[in-house]
């Protein structure tokens, strides 16, 4: 038996679009510390990890590990029926082909629940291991969305260069090139406009534009975001999510060629 | 302790499958070509050396910063793919060096030990897109077909169920040409695939491809330049073959779909050939001849693999070599399928393969062709002394009719394309003309339009507005006669080792004339010069194009590849200077200045040499044209403007035309007649070993959209024609008998 309830559906509706862009299908590992979900998407240039640990939702059980694959464009149109301030609880039995998702109105008048059919689905598992990145940049959620997506107009790549002074993001195509430039903030006032930067090496690396505005469709759930960058490893884009887990994307570098 | 850099992603999977997973060094596989490796990988440490370009310098400062500093975080890094298949540790090493290095051309290659699939017993698509590869850049038309014939000598040693796979794709076809299986994936749509595939943007690979000029190649580069978190499963040779027939046979966005699956899988060359495939044009230069050639010097690599180096095998087994080419390309021509043909090779002794592939109704066998003449007298000068025919040569489509034991008709053109929706009607009415007991047959026709009311011939023009595809009998407008003047098959018999003359007994037997349906080609047996003069100007006068002379019972086999005497057609224009005009291609274009601003003024032709597979310049060419013409065809060739030449153009820098062109366009082309020269490349090195053969005064007469550009005027073809001239034939009184396999008309 497995269920798991959370107070807002609205948290729920942010990560299936936080996801849903770049995987078709996932399966969500359920164990007694929590929900997991990770896999590559078809290109396997990416990787989504997410993580919702058990003692952040209001109600958690879960007596045997589950693995349940899910179409998820089905799944966000099963949440598009949720109201934001609904209850949401997610439940399956052991071995069962199907989970069942039911939304409950705040004052308990209207519940509402929807079954749906599990795959499955034969993902490779990947280990993802420790590693000390050269650096580690966390800015303002909002801010990196905006740059990736007025980088993306001028190039299919975004060149990411983190040193002492600052993160830069660059790009250059027909047009021209464009160059943003982020000092570390002096004074922190507001945590969340922050930006911090940790380095220990400075790096460049590329990337594809296409990806990371995939990865930005994360950033209702956060106020802030996180970059880890070591060279020849992939880039790590880290979401909090409050109070819940988090959810991360890796990206896998492009090679810089002298043409482009 | 350690160090979290050493370590790397991998699949949990692996570690139950084995239990110490040996240490391994991680590393980014920056070509994504390394299918047994770890293909992400941690941080310095590793000993592997990083590429400089990707790392900036290091300050000292920095460094010791680097040491006490711990951000953990976790990493990404993909592993081996299958623990069971390859080993991880040191024997992962050697494998890696030799998929990298794979290359059957080298002198010492091995076909065993060279074969680094050999405990898998499965081809890698990798080899044999390295094996394309290796040709790709190599010059020599040898040399090519050595390296392909070292592949498939391995594939037959270690993994011969692959051969058919391998032999399908290195032609690119997907069936037997008859089948007309293709796989007409459009350009835009393995854009979009390859856009999915590797995060770029369509308008980015567009400019691209238009820039390079090939979307394999851009689609190889974009495929390095973005690496991967996890490689998938390694391609192989029989799984790619199944998938592209797959692509072939569905259409819509599930095609696109199986495409981008597939590209996904694809590393480093993989990609620019399987694309290519995709396209329909490897580009590799290895077509059929050269196929079968390679199959026989692998065939005889594989018996004598013991004896010595494969590298000598050509040259101390020359004589065996030669005869299995001949029984191979015997036993292609009358059964073109290497479904049939592969299997029997690899099982049975060559020797058997023309009983063990027989030629059968339902399958199209190469048809005989004929070479022009310049006139009678050269007629006589070939057969002297032979029983010869002469037939009217009727202005039509050529046709081989099969009728199998179960009554089924199948009709096949000059290039063994079914034809036979186009034809409902000759189906409906193919019981009339036989006579007596016939159950099977294959006979060699002539198909023409037929004006019923007026019981003629009409110009073949008339016969091309058919409707090629889903015929309705009730609307068929254009009628057709079918002239009959070969038998080869008759109840179960293959008629190709008889001679002419008991061929066409047995066809009189067998058959008759239906008025306006189903006609013998008028024929008249002579040897008087004068009487085959007057048949050739009756023929023109019965709507004919001239006549097609043959022997009757000397050399009269219909053996394609053992090289029958061949036809002769003797054509009603032959007055002119030249025997027959020229069809060749145009391959590059000079911009035109004056009156033909913002057109191209002048061409550059070439003809094609079908030995060496590429196309040898032969002429400049700017008169001929009205400047309607010249609007077109710069429009029309404008389309197909290439950045640079291409590998298979031979030419003189002297010549480099402002524009190169795809082979796309074959033009008719008359001339004063042929000289030597020292910068047009045709047929060299056949007449003269320095220079080629161009033509004086060419003048543009028509576009021959029914050929296409590797049907073009071969050089030996080219060769004969200068040869032919008096004026050179007065200089050198021994002339070799030059041998043609083409038709020419």
């Amino acid at each position: 038996m497995f269920e798991a309830r959370l107070g807002q559906a609205t948290i729920l509706k942010k990560i299936l679009d936080a996801i849903k862009d770049l995987l078709n299908e996932a399966t969500f590992d359920c164990s007694d510390s929590g929900i997991q979900l990770q896999a590559m998407d078809n290109s396997h240039v990416s990787l989504v990890s997410l993580t919702l640990r058990s003692d952040g939702f209001d109600k958690f059980r879960c007596d045997r590990n589950l693995s349940m694959g899910m179409n998820l464009g089905s799944m966000a149109k099963i949440l598009k029926c949720a109201n934001n301030e609904d209850n949401v609880t997610m439940k399956a039995q052991d071995n069962a082909d199907t989970v069942t998702i039911m939304f409950e109105s705040a004052n308990q008048e209207k519940v509402s629940d929807y079954e749906m059919k599990l795959m499955n689905l034969d993902q490779e598992h990947l280990g993802i291991p420790e590693t000390d990145f050269s650096c580690v940049v966390r800015m303002p959620a909002m801010e990196f969305a905006r740059i990736c997506r007025d980088l993306a107009q001028f190039s299919e790549s975004v060149v990411i260069c983190c040193t002492k002074e600052g993160v830069k993001f660059s790009a250059s195509g027909d047009v021209g090139t464009a160059n943003i430039k982020l000092a570390q903030t002096g004074s922190v006032d507001k945590e969340e406009e922050a930006v911090i930067i940790e380095m220990q090496e400075p790096v460049t690396l590329t990337f594809a534009c296409r990806y990371l505005n995939a990865f930005t469709k994360a950033t209702p759930l956060s106020t802030q975001v996180q970059l880890s960058m070591c060279a020849d490893v992939p880039l790590v884009v880290e979401y909090a999510i409050k109070d819940l887990g988090h959810i991360r994307y890796y990206l896998a570098p492009k090679i810089e060629d002298n043409e482009t | 302790m350690q160090k979290s850099i050493t370590s790397f992603f991998k699949k949990k999977s692996d570690d139950t499958d084995s239990p110490s997973p040996p240490k391994k060094i991680p590393k980014i596989d920056r070509k994504a070509e390394l299918p047994d490796e770890p293909t992400i990988k941690a941080e310095n440490g590793s000993p592997e050396v990083k590429p400089k370009a990707e790392r900036m310098s290091v300050s000292p400062e920095e460094k010791t910063k680097n040491a006490p500093k711990s951000v953990k975080e976790e990493t990404v890094a993909t592993t081996d793919r299958k623990v069971t298949t390859i080993g991880l540790n040191s024997t992962a090493k050697d494998s890696k060096v030799d998929v990298e290095n794979y290359d059957p051309s080298t002198d010492s290659y091995h076909p065993l030990k060279h074969a680094y699939w050999q405990d898998k017993k499965v081809t890698p698509y990798l080899a044999l897109a390295r094996t394309f590869q290796v040709i790709e850049e190599t010059k020599g038309r040898l040399k090519m077909i050595d390296t392909l014939s070292n592949f498939f000598c391995s594939v037959m040693l270690v993994s011969p169920s692959d051969l058919v796979p391998s032999v399908y794709l290195s032609i690119n076809q997907l069936a037997p040409a008859y089948e007309g299986l293709e796989l007409g994936v459009a350009e835009t749509t393995l854009m979009k695939a390859i856009c999915k595939a590797t995060g770029r943007n369509l308008a980015h690979i567009k400019s691209q491809t238009h820039l390079i000029g090939d979307l394999g190649i851009v689609a190889e580069q974009s495929r390095v330049s973005q690496r991967m978190m996890f490689q998938p499963a390694p391609l192989n040779v029989r799984d790619v073959f199944k998938k592209l027939r797959d692509i072939a046979k569905i259409s819509g966005q599930s095609k696109m779909d199986l495409v981008y699956n597939m590209f996904v899988a694809c590393r480093s060359s993989e990609a620019r050939f399987f694309i290519r495939s995709l396209i329909g044009k490897l580009r590799i230069g290895i077509a059929e001849q050269s196929l079968l050639t390679a199959l026989a010097i692998a065939l005889v690599k594989k018996n004598h693999i013991d004896d010595c180096k494969a590298s000598k095998v050509p040259d101390v087994y020359k004589d065996e070599i030669a005869e299995t080419t001949l029984l191979l390309k015997t036993a292609y021509s009358q059964c073109p399928n290497y479904d049939i043909i592969i299997p029997a090779i690899l099982e049975y002794d060559i020797k058997e393969l023309q009983e063990r592939c027989p030629m059968h109704p339902g399958m199209p066998l190469r048809p005989m062709l004929a070479q022009p003449t310049k006139g009678v007298h050269e007629v006589f000068e070939r057969f002297g002394g032979m029983h010869i025919t002469c037939e009217w040569k009727y202005d039509g489509e050529r046709a081989q009719i099969h009728r199998n034991e179960k009554g089924e008709i199948s009709i096949f053109s000059r290039n063994s394309e079914n034809n036979t929706a186009k034809y409902p009607d000759l189906i409906a009415r193919s019981k009339g003309f036989l006579k007596g007991e016939v159950e099977s047959y294959i006979i060699d026709s002539e198909i023409v339009a037929w004006d019923v009311e007026r019981k003629q011939i009409l110009p073949f023009q008339v016969l091309s507005t058919r409707k090629r595809k889903n015929v309705d009998i009730e609307e068929i407008k254009v009628q057709v006669c079918v002239y009959i003047f070969d038998l080869l098959y008759i109840n179960g018999k293959a008629l190709v080792t008889k001679n002419l003359s008991e061929r066409r007994k047995l066809l009189l037997e067998h058959f008759q004339e239906v008025e306006g349906e189903w006609k013998f080609a008028t024929a008249l047996d002579t040897n008087d010069i004068d009487e085959v003069q007057q048949f050739l100007e009756e023929s023109v006068k019965g709507n004919c194009e001239g006549l097609m002379v043959k022997t009757l019972d000397e050399e009269a086999t219909y053996e394609i590849a053992k090289r029958s005497r061949n036809w002769l057609k003797l054509k009603k224009d032959y007055i002119s200077n030249v025997g027959d005009s020229l069809d060749l291609v145009v391959i590059g274009g000079y911009k035109g200045k004056g009156r033909r601003t913002g057109t191209y003024g002048g061409f550059l032709l070439a003809c094609y040499d079908t030995e060496n597979e590429e196309y040898q310049t032969i002429c400049k060419i700017g008169t001929g044209f009205t400047d309607e013409d010249l609007q077109v065809h710069s429009e029309f060739l404008g389309k197909h403007v290439v950045s640079s030449a291409k590998s298979y153009y031979r030419y003189d820098p002297s010549l480099e035309p402002d524009h190169w062109f795809e082979p796309v366009q074959v033009w008719e082309i008359k001339c004063a007649d042929l000289s030597l020269s020292p910068i047009h490349r045709a047929a060299i090195g056949i007449v003269d070993g320095e220079r080629g053969i161009s033509l004086r005064f060419p003048r543009f007469i028509r576009i021959r959209d029914d050929k296409n550009s590797e049907n073009a005027t071969d050089a030996n073809q080219v060769a004969h024609m200068y040869q032919s001239q008096d004026q050179v034939k007065n200089n050198q009184k021994t002339s070799t008998q030059m041998e043609m396999e083409d038709e020419f008309y």
